[in-house]
């Protein structure tokens, strides 16, 4: 207790040296705080499962890198079929277009099978999905929702009304055969936006036969590389993997990892790769300035040390033993980096809760690294004050007190 | 306790010590030769020229320095040979220390100075507090125990360093020329508190190069170049 206050008496009688004496150590405790809790942050928030995915939906790839082998339709109805806890398998295909009524408007079309209809849970304003026989014989129908349809004719009411569609030079008539109901604010906004006239920067979403792509607009075949799922709900992890391995077993490719269930789990996998190449960066960062700050402390210690040295010799002729003497200058040298630890923690905290703001992201701060940041802080200060502490433990008495 | 031991036994018994400074080319013998006994109870002067080796002594007999040969005994216990640590606990138990800068610890109160030598003898804390206390009191600085060394005058300080070296009553009261950087009027005065110490029992060793603060001793030891020339009662006092 004595050699707290004493230390704390030592440390703030020379603020401004102490201060500058710090700041390394806050540096490097205030990155290593940053980088774990945004690390954490992003952990937690990666590991939602595919249940949490907008829509539902799961969407497998094939890696074309690893192989030229593709999935046809019967695939997926094979897929579909074999495993019961999926609703639907459909392909996955998109192209952009220009469609035209009265006006051109900036179209994405997506092209599927009759499953694709489980993409869309607020049910019909009008008409109802393509049927089997449109995909068949690849009929020239699409469905859209109502904003959607506000985007490409004005009006919500638009079932049985054709248009243009033009996807890389190739027109045709198409007949809208349903509509899909929006979300009324999301409507709302749309009507604004479409009165305005505004609609650049929009695209209008259609969803057509994939056969009407493949063979009407004679954009590729029934050739797949990637199709997407509609699990049950609550049955999204199991299902895609049963899906994936199946593909596999179908293109015989077990074990090559060239099928790829493309969710969370993966982006996960890239976020943590770039998040440990930023780790190692500030990591360094964090252990320079850790080095630089510990031999901060160590010449901050030494100085003391010599401007001390009477006192020491008094100390010392009063009956302190080498431990003492040790042990006091081992309690400053701890002190001062543990306080700019804690400098450095809040500092980190502050600096990671921005970024993550700006980021998005939730940093987390668990208790273990606080733990570590106190053990960190007082290893440094130990380590670092050792060699001035010892010096000033074993001075001889009588040449310490002659010391000024 | 056995009286007859304490009698027999002389408090500090140093025999034939010598001290030699940088061994070799530049040689110093600081102390050539020395023999001494002081008993429990006395008030000794040890008197000599500047560099005629009394500092020297003192950091013989105060433990704070090892003698290049010869030994020391204070109270039977051979204390010359011992390791830092060992000389720390025997500073700490048997001497207190006056010096001629008072040699306080400037970032200190006077209470906390006082409370040094009884936090490394691990004296726990409310009787620390009460004998810091009281010895502050006894040197008259009662009213000053919080202040810094820079707040009060010389002679305060030599007080507070006095209150220091008796807050764990040792047995030898030990001064290097406890009022060589003092006024006349403050000298005075700690010598009048080192002659009530002396009074109460204490063995005094008081050392200095001035005659008249060496007479105020019963016995004055003269030492030059390294050897002790004369020991003798002091004259001037009956006793
Ligand atoms: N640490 C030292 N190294 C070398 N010579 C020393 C040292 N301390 C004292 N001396 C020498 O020893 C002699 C006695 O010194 P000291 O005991 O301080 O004398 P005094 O206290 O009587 O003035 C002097 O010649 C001094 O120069
Ligand atoms: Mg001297």
């Amino acid at each position: 207790m004595e050699y707290i206050k004493s230390s704390w008496k030592n440390i703030t009688m020379n603020k401004a040296r102490t201060v500058l004496t710090m700041l390394g150590i806050i540096i490097g405790i205030s990155s290593v705080i940053a980088i774990l809790s945004i690390g954490n942050g992003l952990k937690s928030d990666l590991t939602g499962s595919l249940d949490d995915m907008v829509g539902g939906a799961v969407t497998i790839n094939i890696n074309t890198k690893k192989t030229p082998k593709t999935l046809k339709n019967d695939d997926l109805m094979v897929i579909a079929d074999a495993i019961p806890i999926i609703r639907g398998v459909t392909p996955n295909v998109t192209q952009y277009g220009i469609s035209y009524y009265r006006r051109e408007m900036g179209t994405r079309i997506f092209g599927g099978n009759t499953s694709s209809a489980c993409e869309f849970d607020k049910g019909f304003y009008s008409g109802k999905y393509y049927t089997q026989d449109d995909v068949d014989s690849g009929n020239d129908v699409c469905v859209m929702s109502q904003t959607s349809a506000l985007l490409i004719f004005g009006s919500t009411d638009v079932q049985g009304l054709q248009f243009e569609l033009t996807i890389n030079e190739t027109t045709r008539i198409l007949t809208v055969v349903g509509v899909v109901r929006s979300d009324e604010a999301e409507l709302e906004r749309f009507r604004e936006i479409v009165k305005s006239g505004d609609i650049d920067y929009f695209y209008a979403d259609i969803y057509v036969p994939y056969s009407l792509l493949s063979d009407k607009y004679n954009l590729g075949k029934d050739e797949f590389t990637s199709f997407q799922i509609y699990p049950m709900p609550g049955q999204a992890d199991e299902a895609a993997a049963k899906a994936k391995t199946l593909a596999e077993n179908i293109l015989d490719l077990r074990g090559q990892g060239a099928v790829a269930i493309q969710s969370y789990a993966s982006l996960m996998e890239m976020y943590a790769n770039v998040l440990d190449s930023v780790t190692m960066v500030i990591a360094l960062v964090a252990a320079i300035s850790l080095l630089v700050g510990g031999i901060g402390v160590m010449n901050i210690m030494t100085v003391t040390v010599t401007e001390r040295t009477r006192e020491i010799g008094i100390r010392k002729s009063l009956g302190a033993r080498t431990s003492s003497i040790l042990f006091q200058f081992l309690v400053e040298s701890s002190m001062i980096s543990l306080f700019a630890g804690f400098i450095g923690m809040i500092l980190g905290f502050v600096f990671s809760s921005v970024l993550g703001k700006l980021a998005e992201i939730q940093a987390v701060v668990h208790a273990s690294d606080v733990a570590m940041v106190v053990a960190i802080s007082v290893f440094v200060g130990i380590f670092f004050g050792i060699y001035p502490a010892r010096r000033a433990a074993t001075l001889n008495p009588v040449d310490a007190l002659r010391a000024e | 306790m056995d009286t007859q031991t304490q009698k027999t036994t002389a408090l500090v018994q140093v025999t034939d010590i010598s001290k030699i400074y940088n061994p070799g080319e530049n040689e110093v013998r600081a102390l050539d030769h020395v023999s001494l006994t002081i008993n429990e109870g006395e008030f000794v002067a040890i008197i000599g020229q500047s560099g005629s080796g009394k500092s020297t002594l003192m950091n013989m007999l105060g433990c704070l320095d090892t003698p290049t040969s010869g030994t020391y005994m204070l109270h039977g216990v051979d204390v010359s040979h011992m390791t830092d640590d060992e000389q720390s606990d025997v500073r700490n138990r048997e001497i207190g220390f006056i010096f001629q800068g008072f040699n306080l610890i400037q970032s200190l109160t006077a209470f906390e100075n006082v409370e040094l030598p009884l936090i490394y003898r691990k004296v726990p804390r409310r009787q620390r507090h009460q004998l810091a206390k009281a010895a502050l009191e006894k040197v008259g600085l009662g009213k000053r125990m919080d202040h810094k060394p820079g707040e009060l005058s010389g002679g305060q300080q030599q007080r507070v360093a006095i209150a220091r070296a008796i807050a764990q009553a040792p047995p030898i009261l030990l001064a290097d020329e406890p009022t060589g950087n003092l006024d006349s009027a403050s000298s005075r005065d700690i010598m009048n508190v080192i002659h009530s110490l002396y009074e109460e029992g204490r063995t005094v060793i008081i050392i200095t190069h001035d005659p008249g603060i060496a007479a105020q001793a019963k016995r004055i030891i003269t030492i030059s170049d390294g050897h002790i020339i004369d020991d003798k009662i002091n004259p001037s006092i009956e006793e």
